[in-house]
């Protein structure tokens, strides 16, 4: 009797250490609004006229790994954690560093944007999409100019996601600034949709 | 064929004569001869002042493939001579149209001599592709020799041309390239029955613009001049090869070279081996005007290395790295520096084994971004992937890793198997102090990543001139270290173990120290950082604070530096427990640590305290936790609605200072720290 009193409170308490579930929502429309300051401050008036932004597009939520039916009974039993929409700052010495590169490289990018030279890649970077837009000599400073604009988006995704406390928000973020990117652009960019190019 | 056809003719010719008058016409109508059907034949042969003279005619002649059927053949000898075993034509014309070829009007000269097996052709004004082209043939018994030459060749012409002889495969290829410019021809050809001796061949290309579909070569308006011989002896062709490019420029995927300004040549001889598929290539010098002389030798096909050696010569490396090193370097951390300096290489491959010997000579590396400089490097770089010991030795005079200057110092190493290991410790001489490197050893299997550790020992650093090269104000101590091992992997510096810092007569300990991406667009850097028994009236002297006694333990843990600004850390610092100096602090330190709980200076000496120097304190403290650019502050205890950042006690007169703000801007504080000067007082109980 004992040890099945033992027992019982051993399980109890092991389901109840791991019955929480851990609803972390990245919170889309204040990543989509972060992005949208971030892309007109470095695109400037070249973006498109602001449109309405559809909130909680799309809603990730992050879940401990397979709810097991003793979790989902549990859950029942002690109410999940209620997760709260939090705001996404942008606002560190590293981003706003970031953010005024890309700003000053814009001027060398832009006319390429407009040539096709360059398009807008579905995962948030950019890449060289019709190489013989651009003059033989200056192919390799344009891919330059490319390579490390690719860098320092990677690095604000990942800053931006580290400087509000969730590292792992860091592809959330990219696949957020890879939309507003392409919602942003000028007509007569171009950018990838499925696999394929279209333009704006 | 042709000819053949020819003797054949001028023997019904000569049936002809038989009737003894001075013109003879012949209707045959239609007439074969082998593989050879003609429809509508009509000669017509006179006798003029130069000889024989003969004209033919027909509506249409079916030869052999290539040629297939011609119709409006029209054949005019001027001069026609036939012997019993010499047959002659000289001036001769003969036009007609194929499909292929069109119109044609071409002049010729013959002579075939059958019983010597003696035949000789020169043929002017051969139309194809819409160029002229002029052929020369010499047939003696069973050697045969062709000379071909023609004027500019339009090339789109001459593919469209050719690809009806082409194989689908070849054609679908040459189909995904754009063509344009123009080609000029010379070939001699020398052969034996069914097979060729030796060919020798001459192209000249001018304004010549290639482009693959997605642009990655390209050439524009290239002038080139090739000179090629290949040799028959079988089962092994051996051949030479000559290429000069001084027009025009070129692009193949990362390179550019403009010809026209830095002149590319090519010579090389080898051979083919048909029966083993193996090319051999050898004395290959590659030559690009000013910029570099590249000497190499090869053995194998175009799948595989047998052997492979490369020498480029002392060379300017300022050129070199514009031209053909920062093209393959972009996205690096290397890909926008400046280099002076002269650059040799020495590389051998046996299959997929290679080593290669890099020399540098005084040479000097600057970068843009101003992370990092070497200055007056010389010495060799040894790399191999094998079971072959390579030797480095590298010194350089000085340099710098962003803003800390490193000395002259040389390293000894020597790489096998894809790994690099010193050969005695390697000492970085830094600031005043040095980063002494034991066990250094870097690793690099082919297609990974790069990895290297060590362990060390930093000799002690002086912090004035640590504080000196970092802009910071002077601070006094000594930065020293134990370090047991440092590993990077993946763009991650790993520092295990703790680094000492003699500060301000405490001791502070750095540990778990990270580098992420040290050279990348946002470096970041993590840490912890404990604090032990800082002497705060040092502390407070070096940053002209107002004056503070007393020791200060502190933690600063989660410490981040992005781009080398701190973005996060947990910081605590207060008067140690049990702390037994004397613990006095200043009117005017009271005022700054009371702006920098949020409050305002000032207020003290509007009042009846300011006529007391110091104050007696129990305990000071402030903690701050920063994220996201806000610091939530707090100190050494709660009060209703504030906290402690200085609680009086001991001998009066003592005195609080509580901070109200919880939430302070980090920007805010900083300026606060700097200037402390905006006020709305501290309280003063």
């Amino acid at each position: 009797m004992k040890l099945f009193k033992w027992l019982t409170a051993g399980i109890m308490g092991v389901m109840l250490v791991s019955c929480v579930t851990i609803n972390i929502y990245f919170p889309a429309a204040a990543a989509e609004k972060a992005a949208d300051r971030i892309i007109e401050d470095v695109w400037g008036p070249e973006t498109t006229p602001k449109e309405s932004t559809t909130p909680e597009e799309q809603q990730s939520s992050f879940n401990l790994p397979e709810k097991s039916l003793v979790l989902t009974v549990l859950n029942w039993l002690v109410s999940p954690v209620e997760a709260a929409e939090v705001n996404i700052n942008i606002s560190s010495p590293a981003i706003n560093t970031l953010q005024s590169q890309m700003k000053a490289r814009h001027s060398h990018l832009k006319t390429h944007y407009a040539s096709g030279a360059i398009g807008l890649t579905a995962d948030g970077l950019i890449t060289i999409r019709d190489a013989k837009a651009i003059p033989l000599k200056s192919r390799n400073s344009v891919k330059r100019l490319v390579a490390d604009e690719n860098k320092d988006r990677k690095a604000l995704y990942a800053e931006i996601a580290r400087a509000n406390g969730h590292p792992e928000w860091r592809a959330d973020i990219q696949s957020t600034f890879a939309r507003r990117w392409v919602k942003k652009a000028a007509k007569g960019w171009w950018y990838q949709n499925g696999g394929s190019w279209q333009v704006k | 064929m042709l000819t053949r056809c020819l003797i054949i003719i001028c023997g019904l010719f000569f049936l002809a004569l038989a009737n003894a008058s001075d013109s003879v016409k012949m209707a045959i109508g239609d007439w074969s001869f082998e593989n050879v059907v003609a429809e509508n034949l009509n000669f017509d042969i006179t006798i003029g002042a130069q000889g024989f003279e003969l004209t033919a005619q027909a509506d249409s002649l079916q030869l052999a493939a290539p040629v297939g059927r011609i119709t409006d053949l029209k054949l005019h000898c001027n001069k026609l001579s036939f012997r019993v075993d010499k047959l002659s034509c000289e001036s001769g014309q003969i036009s007609f149209k194929q499909h292929d070829l069109g119109l044609q009007n071409i002049v010729f000269n013959l002579i075939a001599m059958p019983e010597n097996d003696h035949y000789q052709i020169n043929i002017t004004g051969l139309k194809l592709a819409a160029a002229q082209f002029n052929l020369n043939a010499n047939i003696e018994g069973n050697h045969w020799q062709v000379s071909v030459d023609s004027d500019l060749v339009y090339l789109p012409s001459l593919i469209s041309f050719l690809s009806s002889y082409l194989s689908e495969q070849v054609v679908h290829s040459v189909a995904e390239w754009s063509v344009d410019g123009h080609i000029k021809l010379s070939a001699d050809i020398n052969g034996q029955d069914g097979h060729f001796d030796n060919i020798t061949l001459k192209l000249a290309t001018s304004l010549l613009n290639l482009s693959d579909e997605p642009g990655q070569y390209v050439t524009e308006d290239v002038a080139t001049l090739l000179a090629f011989e290949l040799i028959n002896k079988q089962p092994t062709w051996q051949w030479k090869a000559e290429v000069n490019i001084d027009e025009g420029q070129g692009y193949a995927e990362p390179v550019f070279i403009d010809f026209s300004s830095t002149p590319v040549s090519f010579i090389a001889e080898g051979s083919w081996q048909q029966d083993e598929s193996k090319l051999t290539i050898k004395k290959a010098l590659f030559e690009q005007e000013s910029i570099v002389q590249i000497r190499g030798d090869f053995v194998g096909n175009i799948e595989y290395i047998n052997q492979l050696n490369v020498v480029v010569e002392q060379t300017d490396i300022a050129l070199l790295y514009q031209h053909w090193l920062q093209p393959f370097l972009v996205g690096t951390a290397i890909d926008d520096i400046a280099l002076y300096g002269q650059f040799s290489l020495d590389y051998q491959q046996q299959a997929d084994d290679y080593h290669l010997s890099l020399g540098v000579d005084k040479v000097f590396i600057d970068d843009h971004g101003g992370r990092f400089s070497i200055d007056s490097l010389s010495g060799m770089i040894g790399w191999s992937n094998y079971h072959y010991l390579v030797q480095t030795d590298l010194v350089w005079q000085s340099g710098y890793i962003y803003a800390i200057p490193i000395g002259q110092s040389q390293i000894k190493a020597q790489a096998e198997s894809s790994s690099l290991v010193l050969l005695e410790p390697w000492q970085l001489p830094i600031l005043d102090g040095e980063l002494q490197l034991n066990e250094f050893s870097l690793h690099r299997p082919d297609g990974e990543h790069l990895k290297w550790t060590f362990d060390g020992l930093l000799t002690p650093i002086s912090m004035e001139s640590l504080s000196l090269a970092l802009e910071w104000p002077l601070l006094h101590g000594k930065l020293s270290g134990v370090i047991p091992r440092v590993s990077y992997a993946d763009k991650h510096i790993q520092v295990d173990g703790a680094l000492l810092v003699k500060l301000f007569d405490g001791t502070t300990i750095i540990r778990d120290l990270q580098l992420n991406a040290p050279f990348g667009a946002l470096p970041q850097l993590s840490a912890n950082v404990d604090l032990t028994g800082l002497d705060l009236e040092l502390l407070t002297q070096t940053f002209d604070f107002g004056k503070i006694t007393g020791k200060l333990d502190g933690t600063m843990t989660n410490l981040r530096l992005s781009n080398w600004q701190p973005v996060q850390f947990d910081a605590h610092f207060a008067t140690p427990d049990g702390d037994r100096s004397r613990r006095r602090i200043s009117q005017k330190a009271v005022d700054n640590l009371s702006q920098i709980g949020g409050g305002a200076g000032g207020l003290l000496s509007r009042s009846f305290l300011r006529f007391f120097e110091d104050f007696s304190y129990q305990r000071l403290g402030l903690s701050c936790q920063l994220r996201n650019e806000v610091c939530e502050m707090s100190g050494v205890g709660e009060t209703e609605q504030g906290y402690y950042i200085v609680k009086g006690g001991g001998l009066p007169p003592r005195i609080n200072v509580v901070g109200y703000t919880r939430r302070v801007d980090w920007p805010d504080l900083i300026e606060r720290l700097k200037a402390v000067s905006q006020s709305s007082g501290p309280v003063v109980q």
